[in-house]
């Protein structure tokens, strides 16, 4: 009936909790709770008597007992008394296993302790905590004597090394994203754990036990203490609630408990923000503070006790900044006042040399935090060593990350503080405001390495401080993206940037969404929309950095975020819209640019030697092969001889067969094309014709085989005669055509009408050239027919798109007239129309050549 | 009952979405879909470089419904995913044996 007592007892601290008994006063009273019981079990049983004695370990050693914690017990004996310890084991162990407790148990002599001790770093750790609690107190203290004899002294550099190792090895497991967005105060990175790392270290290898002590040993700063004992309160505070709440040991702050959680500590909601965001920011901020502790401490630790690192000579980077021992020092405060940039040039250099920053330093740069004023804002000096981090550093992240520890960032840039930690309530955002924007910095870093389309940008420090200000609006009612683009205008002249730069970063950062917004929500084949896509974002530049921008923040917000399936939609909108700016309708200063670069290209690639009038090729044809490809082009034209010749060649890809074909133009040439490769089984689905300056055609077409066929399978060679035939207007294609597909003709089409055969006449969406669009039912040999017809009318393809879907297929058509000018004339359009739409409603071809 | 299956173009997801909310439909799963179908997928070409990306990105949308709904919605569907275009989708009706719901036990109708 003992449990019944224990868990009547558990019930009245929770109530005396609810009351208000909190933080620190609770732990002590639940392991008081558990003393009195164990005690009085222990002294009840009989044979709990000579050689046997009960020892409190771990958090329950420390009299750190959390609501639900595991309670860790030790019965440690003499050999002598082995025999009894089954009897006091079922005393003791039962009913705290009855009462719903968690309990650790181990039975052990102290010979076995000190060897598990030696074999197992946790158990090692948790004897630091051993606190006698019944029984022989000699075996206790021979035990805990021979321990500290043994394992510690004269083994503290193992001890910090082991202590170092598992702390970075649990940083990395709890580093993960689930753990962001829901922290586990006790493993994450300052966490419970982190605070006991720093206790057992100091206990271990100072004999130091209070916080108080570690501050008067010189370990860490008074600032500093306090800050840490303010954030392990709160957490304190944290950890019960959430046993509580959780009704079991759980430390991790699910989504479904935060809420809960920000209300019952009275965060409520205001404008702009949500109670439970401002609560996490607290949280984050709390083990932010313990993280930053810690970690100077151990650097601290580590340099007094740790080996002598092998490089001893110290090297001056600049007046006041020195490397000495992998580490960058600022070595003088007089030159700091006298010239306070310093504090960022600290950074540059870590980022130029990827050393880490000696933690005395670090600690320097926040003391000294008070001489970022509003001139040192606005200084030059400042801005250039900054620009110089986000653009050139080695470990971007690294860098700006110690850069945001130490305050230096938020001081620097003060549109940062509301965001600090700033958290997001959903599980799209894995990182916290101020961490999301250091990480894109990062992503774009890395996507500027890779082989992506549009990297390589003009002004990459415009596009990294985009990155890095393009949530600086969050945390306020208003529309982020628009606020930040102010924001972010206001930064840009504060740190010098000129009025061009300056508006293409508000740009940026008001536009930063647009891209993939746009790219899901809208239709792509809309070419109106894209044109206005085009106009808003007005350059290939702007377009190049918005993409990056977009890829940059997507990766950095969470997994879920970034897929290939959003990066394939993103690319297609933007190569689009690239194509738009860079192509024929909107007139653009920097238009001739990328022709120009890929004459040179192809210059480069041919050489001096290859007899070439580079003037006849048209830009619209230099941007659209690569320059081998041009250059190879280029030399198949030097063996085309006489005017009727074609030169063929064909290609595998995996989706599709690639079909070049060089020639002179002449009138029908695509539609003899396209008949030719009808007649040899070929389906077109798309049509790039090209004619240069001196009449030469260079068309290359996509195309599929009607029939299940390889491509090793297909006759090449016969394809190629046939089509030089053709040309010389030897080849009866029409007859010929209709014999093949006589068959496939006549049997009527089984599928379902469902839109009616259409054509268009644009003049409108190009400016140079009259768009025809063809809406048909597809079937052998129609786009011979539609080809042939506008040949009829002495109509030049100039450039062709055609897309086949099973039985529908849509045509399109970029055309001038026999005279090289729009088709104007509302009667000729007529014309041209009737004529196309007489073949695509006819259900087996053109009745005049079909007498059967 | 039956279940439907559409697989349609990304940017016409809220539309469907809301036009089915207004039939009374409220529950369904969505997913990102890649598309390896006859459309396949195509290579461009900027600044002489080539991108090919094999496969359209696609929204599949999953519903339950009862047999006697599945004309009006497969219709709901059709109308508001249609651009006339290549590439609009497809609609598929599946028979489903039996729906549970896991935390009631409930099945049948009311399990939808």
């Amino acid at each position: 009936m003992v449990d019944v007592e224990l868990r009547a007892k558990r019930d009245a601290l929770e109530y005396l909790w609810r009351q208000g008994l909190s933080g620190q006063t609770l732990l002590h009273r639940h392991s008081q709770l558990i003393d009195d019981y164990l005690v009085s079990c222990f002294s009840n049983c009989p044979e709990a008597g000579e050689g046997i004695s009960l020892v409190a370990l771990g958090g329950y050693g420390r009299k750190e007992l959390f609501p639900y914690s595991d309670i860790d017990l030790l019965l440690l004996h003499t050999p002598e008394a082995e025999n009894r310890l089954g009897a006091v084991s079922q005393a003791l162990f039962y009913p705290l296993w009855d009462a719903g407790l968690e309990v650790g148990h181990g039975v052990r002599t102290p010979d076995a302790c000190l060897a598990d001790a030696r074999q197992d770093f946790f158990f090692q750790v948790a004897l630091l905590d051993a606190r006698h609690l019944a029984g022989s107190p000699q075996l206790f203290t021979t035990m805990h004597q021979a321990f500290h004899r043994e394992l510690i002294a004269g083994h503290r550099r193992d001890f910090l090394q082991n202590m170092m190792q598992h702390r970075n090895e649990r940083h990395q497991r709890y580093g993960r994203h689930s753990y962001q967005l829901e922290p586990h105060i006790k493993e994450s990175r300052g966490g419970f754990r982190d605070i006991q790392a720093m206790l057992w270290v100091s206990h271990a290898l100072f004999g130091l036990q209070e916080m108080d002590n570690i501050e008067e040993a010189g370990l860490i700063s008074i600032q500093e203490k306090e800050t840490f004992i303010q954030a392990r309160d709160f957490l304190i505070k944290i950890r019960n609630r959430l046993h509580y709440l959780s009704g079991r040991k759980n430390d991790q702050l699910f989504f479904e408990y935060q809420e809960e959680m920000a209300k019952a500590f009275r965060y409520s909601d205001t404008q702009g923000t949500l109670g439970v965001e401002r609560f996490m920011q607290d949280i984050y901020r709390h083990l932010q503070t313990i993280a930053t502790t810690t970690d100077l401490f151990f650097a601290h630790v580590d340099e007094t006790l740790g080996s002598p690192r092998a490089n001893q000579i110290e090297q001056t980077l600049e007046p006041g900044i020195t490397v000495r021992q992998e580490r960058i020092h600022l070595t003088d405060q007089a030159l700091i006042e006298k010239r306070p940039h310093l504090l960022m040039r600290l950074f540059a250099q870590a980022g130029k040399t990827g050393l880490e920053i000696h933690h005395r330093s670090r600690k320097t740069v926040t003391a000294n935090l008070h001489l970022v004023d509003d001139r040192l804002r606005h200084s030059k000096r400042m801005a250039k060593a900054f620009l110089d981090i986000l653009e050139n550093a080695k470990d971007v992240l690294a860098v700006l990350s110690v850069m945001l520890d130490t305050g230096l960032l938020t001081a620097y840039l003060p549109e940062f503080t509301p965001i600090h930690a700033l958290a997001q309530h959903d599980v799209y955002h894995v990182f916290t405001v101020d961490r999301h924007l250091l990480q894109t910095v990062a992503e774009l870093k890395k996507l500027s390495l890779s082989k992506t389309p549009f990297a390589g940008v003009e002004s990459p420090h415009v596009l990294a401080l985009a990155a890095l200000l393009h949530d600086i609006g969050k945390g306020h009612h208003e529309e982020h993206a628009r606020r930040g683009g102010e924001l972010a205008a206001g930064i840009a002249r504060r740190l010098g940037l000129t009025e061009a730069e300056t508006s293409c970063l508000s740009f940026l950062v008001e536009k930063h969404l647009f891209l993939s917004v746009t790219a899901l929500r809208r239709d792509l084949e809309d070419e109106a929309f894209l044109r206005q896509c085009a106009e808003q974002i007005q350059s290939p530049e702007r377009l190049a950095m918005l993409y990056l921008l977009s890829i940059a923040d997507a990766k950095a917000t969470g997994p879920t975020a970034w897929s290939e399936w959003k990066g394939a939609l993103l690319l297609e909108i933007s190569l689009k819209i690239a194509h738009l700016l860079e192509r024929q309708d909107l007139v653009l200063p920097d238009k001739s640019q990328g022709a120009g670069w890929m004459l040179e290209q192809v210059r480069a690639l041919l050489g001096k030697e290859t007899p070439v009038d580079y003037g006849i090729l048209p830009e619209e044809y230099l941007l659209s092969f690569p320059p081998a490809e041009v250059a190879h082009h280029l030399k198949l034209r030097l063996g085309l001889k006489n005017e009727n010749q074609a030169i063929i060649e064909a290609a595998d890809h995996p989706l599709f067969w690639s079909v070049l074909i060089i020639t002179h133009d002449s009138t029908g040439l695509l539609a003899k094309i396209c008949g030719t490769l009808a007649l040899h089984g070929l389906n077109v689905v798309r049509a790039q014709i090209f004619t240069w300056e001196d009449g030469t055609v260079v068309d290359e077409l996509n195309v599929r085989p009607a029939a299940e066929q390889t491509y090793a399978e297909q006759d090449w060679r016969a394809l190629g005669e046939d089509l030089n035939l053709a040309l010389k207007n030897r080849l009866g294609l029409s007859h010929r055509l209709v014999d093949k597909f006589r068959t496939a003709l006549r049997t009527p089409s089984q599928k379902n009408v469902q839109t009616a055969p259409r054509v268009v006449i644009d003049n409108k969406s190009s400016e140079q050239y009259t768009i025809i669009e063809v809406f048909a039912h597809d079937r052998p040999g129609l786009l011979y027919e539609i080809t042939r017809t506008l040949a009829d009318f002495e109509i030049n393809i100039h450039r062709a798109r055609i897309s086949s879907d099973g039985d529908q297929v849509v045509d399109v058509f970029y055309t001038l007239d026999g005279f090289a000018t729009k088709i104007n004339s509302p009667t000729f359009q007529e014309e041209i129309s009737n004529a196309l739409l007489h073949i695509a409603e006819s259900e087996t071809g053109t009745g005049a050549k079909l007498q059967w | 009952m039956k279940k439907i299956e559409a697989i349609i173009k990304p940017f016409k997801l809220d539309e469907v979405k809301d036009a089915l909310n207004d039939m009374g439909i409220k529950g369904m799963t969505i997913s990102e879909v890649k598309g390896y179908g006859r459309q396949k997928g195509h290579k461009e070409i900027y600044r002489g470089a080539e991108y090919i990306v094999d496969f359209i990105p696609k929204v599949k949308i999953e519903i339950i419904v009862e047999a006697a709904m599945v004309e009006a919605v497969v219709n709901r569907i059709r109308e508001t995913a249609n651009t006339g275009k290549i590439g609009d989708g497809k609609i598929f009706v599946l028979p489903v044996e039996e729906v549970i719901r896991v935390r009631t036990g409930e099945t049948g109708k009311e399990a939808i």
